[in-house]
């Protein structure tokens, strides 16, 4: 007796919990589109190489968190930018913990991509049919490398200042475009008012949309696609079995699990 | 490798992955957090230590950088700009390409060149064999490239340059290199020093040591590891144990190619006859 | 009834002329009360009196031109189904997809109308003022007797008004050559390497600066004695004239032109210079239009940079 009423008020609990949920599932399809997302199944022998990307997603995610809260005290002109820089490092509270996440933030990002690539390379795993996603990973890079020269400049310290002019002079040396993308980067002749404004609106704006778009397109094809077994692994999704393999596999287990699949899909 | 072959490679994955994978939550997703809480942590940590070694003194460094340099001044004259350092390795092609016909190599030609490599390598290995031992032409390939990326970031790391605002490095130069004891030997052995006292030594090494800072000698030399290694310029920093005393030292200075044909360094002859021996006797004297 | 007939097709035949008409003329009114407005007062109630206008005629002629849209149902889908299935195609299907076909096309053609509406004073923002003069002036720099003969000076200036000094100064190394029949001579070269832009640096003793007041703002003067001028970033080196001796620079340093107004050196445009022969006054060098750093301004490679020149 005293069972069934605990059970009837954990029912109600439940009912209660999960009557928002059920709201937002029949609404959406949310609900199981997650539970498909974080319930699929990847590779058995899937470990911590594979969390590179992930990882760098972290530290985009925290890029992104710290440089919203920056730009509530940065102020983009060349008479106060400098000034607002060393109010937020020296005086505001934890400034300087936002600000130095957001500047090695940007370090570790760069280098967990490029370790990210690495794997992926030595993986093998940009192979069919994962291309597009390589080609969507390598924009990532690029778009990431330009948020790297576009932050630069914030600060307007004389690192700032001449480091963007040389950047800005190494696009200039490119045939036909090259005095074009100078120009349209300085927003004028010279570096100035207009070109911390512009750098500030990529930096801030179009740029991290972009990323934004490719990282959720990146992420789509990587859950679609699946995630690829270490090169290494006796066990990796996909390997070729010989026939040894296949008779023994028989014999210890009499359903041949990935053969009748198999020849499933064939059909298919 | 066929189309159809790579499909049915491609099926027999998704069979296997869904026979015998695991679920990605909580299995995997384990894994991704705990690394995740690991980059938070190096993040958290680099910008303590960054903050917590620097002063707020624009270019007071810590171990990781001063929080910030001086405010931008377009009218800088001799100002040495560094980039982030993952962009050194294209900073360090620059130095490279010294010729101008070259520069554009430098500066668009090979980062063009490498983004498309980049992007085209799915294009390019398009075969299905993924274990490393069997495709040495990758695994040669990625080497090569990782050793040129880590040698370029690590030169354009530790790349000279010249000193701007070195005067404020002579008090240690003297000490280190013992310099005022230097130019009391070189007084007292000079034939070109006739008539001079050895008490002058440590007034005539300072003004040289002032001239040398000023007449940015360290854009092409180095000394006491300071400066920059352009355009094959030595290394000064024991210019005085080549033995080639104070009269020559104001003949090179005056007229480089008489003493040194073929040199690429400007006459200094705009300074006076006093400026000239002071920065011999300076030279002279780092031994 | 033919007679009613008749006059209910005349009557709509005026209504739907009277639509259209009265939209433009409320439209007409709207703009002329626009520019007026300008002016005075009253323009507003024009355009007041314009947009109401044009509001109820255009959505009376809206709604008559819709009406046929409106009342001609669509056959239910369940139907229109078997119907194409069981007719032969060509007696319907091309009159069933031309509808199809006039949407995607007209859904494609309003989409791009749009798109092009907002991308191109977009991308026209962007870019344009970017490459309209920013409204460089004359820099005055105070007496000439500021400037020994034969020596360099340092001099540091604003070259723009109404910017934060961070944006504005720039230098300039300027040396007198004394007269040339009569009329002075300065050598101005600016300081930004024709590599890729550092700052180049004097090789030689500095003097103490001297800071004066001129109408273009705050000047600072410094001379110094250089051997050469060297830029500390990639190694590029220029001789007392600017021209390139060693290092990777394409060209020589780009110059000042300069006048003089009042006793007062001033300087005005940059341009580029390919190589000085001669020295001091007696320099001859051949200037070009200002070109971005890196860029050869008399090389095989010109033709990479069509839109400076």
């Amino acid at each position: 007796m005293a069972a069934r009423a605990r059970s009837a008020r954990q029912q109600q609990i439940e009912q209660l919990l999960l009557a928002p949920i059920n709201w937002i599932e029949e609404r959406s399809g949310l609900v199981s589109a997650t539970k498909r997302f974080l319930f699929r199944k990847v590779p058995r022998d899937v470990s911590w190489a594979q969390t590179l990307g992930s990882a760098t997603l972290t530290a985009f995610l925290v890029q992104l968190a710290t440089g919203v809260i920056l730009a509530m005290y940065y102020r983009p002109d060349p008479a106060t930018a400098y000034a607002s820089i060393q109010h937020i490092t020296n005086d505001l509270t934890w400034g300087w913990l936002v600000r130095g996440m957001h500047r090695w933030g940007a370090s570790v990002f760069i280098i967990l991509m490029f370790l990210h690539l690495g794997r992926v390379f030595l993986f093998g795993a940009y192979r069919y049919p994962r291309e597009l996603n390589w080609l969507i990973g390598v924009l990532i890079l690029v778009l990431s490398l330009l948020e790297g020269f576009t932050g630069y400049l914030l600060p307007w310290d004389q690192t700032s200042y001449w480091a963007t002019v040389v950047g800005i002079n190494i696009n200039g040396t490119a045939p036909i475009l090259g005095p074009f993308i100078a120009d349209f980067l300085k927003g004028g002749a010279e570096i100035g008012t207009e070109t911390l404004a512009r750098f500030y609106s990529l930096h801030m704006l179009l740029i991290p949309g972009g990323l934004i778009a490719l990282i959720g397109l990146h992420l789509y094809l990587v859950t679609r696609l699946g995630v690829v077994s270490p090169p290494w692994s006796k066990e990796a999704a996909g390997r070729e079995r010989d026939e040894v393999e296949t008779r023994k596999r028989g014999l210890v287990e009499p359903r041949p699990r990935g053969n009748a699949n198999r020849n499933g899909s064939d059909q298919a | 490798m066929s189309t159809s072959r790579k499909r049915e490679e491609f099926a027999r994955y998704k069979a296997d992955v869904k026979n015998e994978g695991k679920s990605f939550f909580p299995y995997a997703v384990f894994h991704d957090a705990v690394m995740s809480l690991v980059v938070v942590g190096v993040i958290i940590g680099l910008a303590s230590i960054w903050y917590f070694t620097s002063g707020e003194e624009p270019g007071d460094a810590g171990i990781l950088g001063p929080r910030y340099t001086d405010e931008a001044d377009p009218s800088s004259i001799g100002f040495v700009p560094r980039p982030d350092w993952y962009f050194f390795f294209l900073f360090y092609l620059l130095r490279i390409f010294k010729w101008p016909e070259s520069v554009i190599l430098g500066t668009v030609g090979i980062p063009t060149i490498a983004l498309v490599l980049l992007l085209a390598v799915p294009f390019i290995d398009r075969g299905r064999e993924r274990r490393l031992l069997r495709r040495p032409v990758a695994v040669v390939a990625s080497l090569l490239v990782i050793a040129s990326l880590g040698i370029l970031t690590w030169k354009g790391a530790t790349a000279k340059e010249g000193a701007i605002g070195a005067e404020a490095a002579i008090p240690g130069w003297i000490e280190r290199g013992n310099l005022v004891e230097g130019a009391e030997g070189v007084i007292a052995t000079d034939p070109a020093l006739a008539g001079v006292s050895p008490e002058q030594a440590g007034q005539l090494v300072l003004e040289g040591a002032e001239l040398f800072a000023q007449s940015a000698c360290l854009d092409c030399h180095l000394f006491q590891g300071a400066g920059s290694e352009n355009l094959g310029a030595p290394d000064l920093t024991e210019e005085g144990l080549r033995g080639r005393g104070v009269q020559w030292q104001i003949d090179h200075l005056r007229d480089p190619q008489s003493t040194t044909p073929g040199s690429l360094m400007p006459s200094f002859g705009s300074l006076s006859e006093e400026q000239l021996r002071a920065l011999s006797v300076f030279l002279e004297s780092a031994r | 009834m033919n007679e009613s007939n008749e006059e209910e097709t005349r009557d709509r035949g005026f209504a739907e002329a009277l639509a259209p008409a009265g939209f433009a003329a409320g439209i007409i009114l709207a703009l002329i009360g626009l520019v007026i407005a300008g002016e005075s007062n009253s323009g507003w109630i024009v355009l007041a009196i314009g947009v109401v206008l044009a509001l109820v005629f255009g959505f009376s002629w809206a709604y008559r031109a819709t009406r046929g849209l409106r009342e001609t149902p669509e056959p239910p889908p369940e139907l229109a189904a078997p119907d194409v299935a069981e007719e032969p195609e060509d007696a319907v299907a091309p009159k069933r997809y031309s509808r199809g076909v006039f949407l995607t096309g007209a859904t494609a053609g309003v989409s791009g109308l749009i798109g092009a509406a907002v991308t191109v004073p977009i991308v026209g923002f962007a870019v344009a003022p970017a490459f309209v003069g920013q409204g460089e002036r004359d820099i005055d720099l105070g007496p000439i007797d500021n400037f020994p003969q034969g020596e360099f000076v340092i001099t540091t200036f604003d070259y723009r008004d109404n910017e934060a000094p961070s944006v504005n100064r720039r230098t300039a190394y300027i040396r007198n050559n004394g007269f040339i029949n009569e009329v002075p001579s300065f050598t101005v070269i600016s300081n930004r390497c024709t590599h890729l832009g550092c700052p180049v640096q004097p090789a030689g003793p500095t003097g103490a600066p001297v800071e004066l007041e001129t109408a273009s703002g705050p000047v600072s003067l410094t001379r110094v004695q250089p051997a050469n001028f060297s830029c500390p970033c990639h190694g590029g080196a220029y001789d007392t004239e600017g021209n390139r001796t060693a290092g990777p620079p394409v060209r020589a340093l780009d110059r000042y032109s300069f006048l003089i107004r009042n006793g007062n050196l001033v300087l005005s445009e940059r341009f580029s210079v390919s190589e000085v022969t001669g020295e001091g006054a007696n320099a001859r060098m051949k200037a070009f239009k200002l070109y971005p750093p890196g860029t050869h301004v008399d090389g095989p490679d010109e033709w990479m940079t069509p839109w400076v020149s």
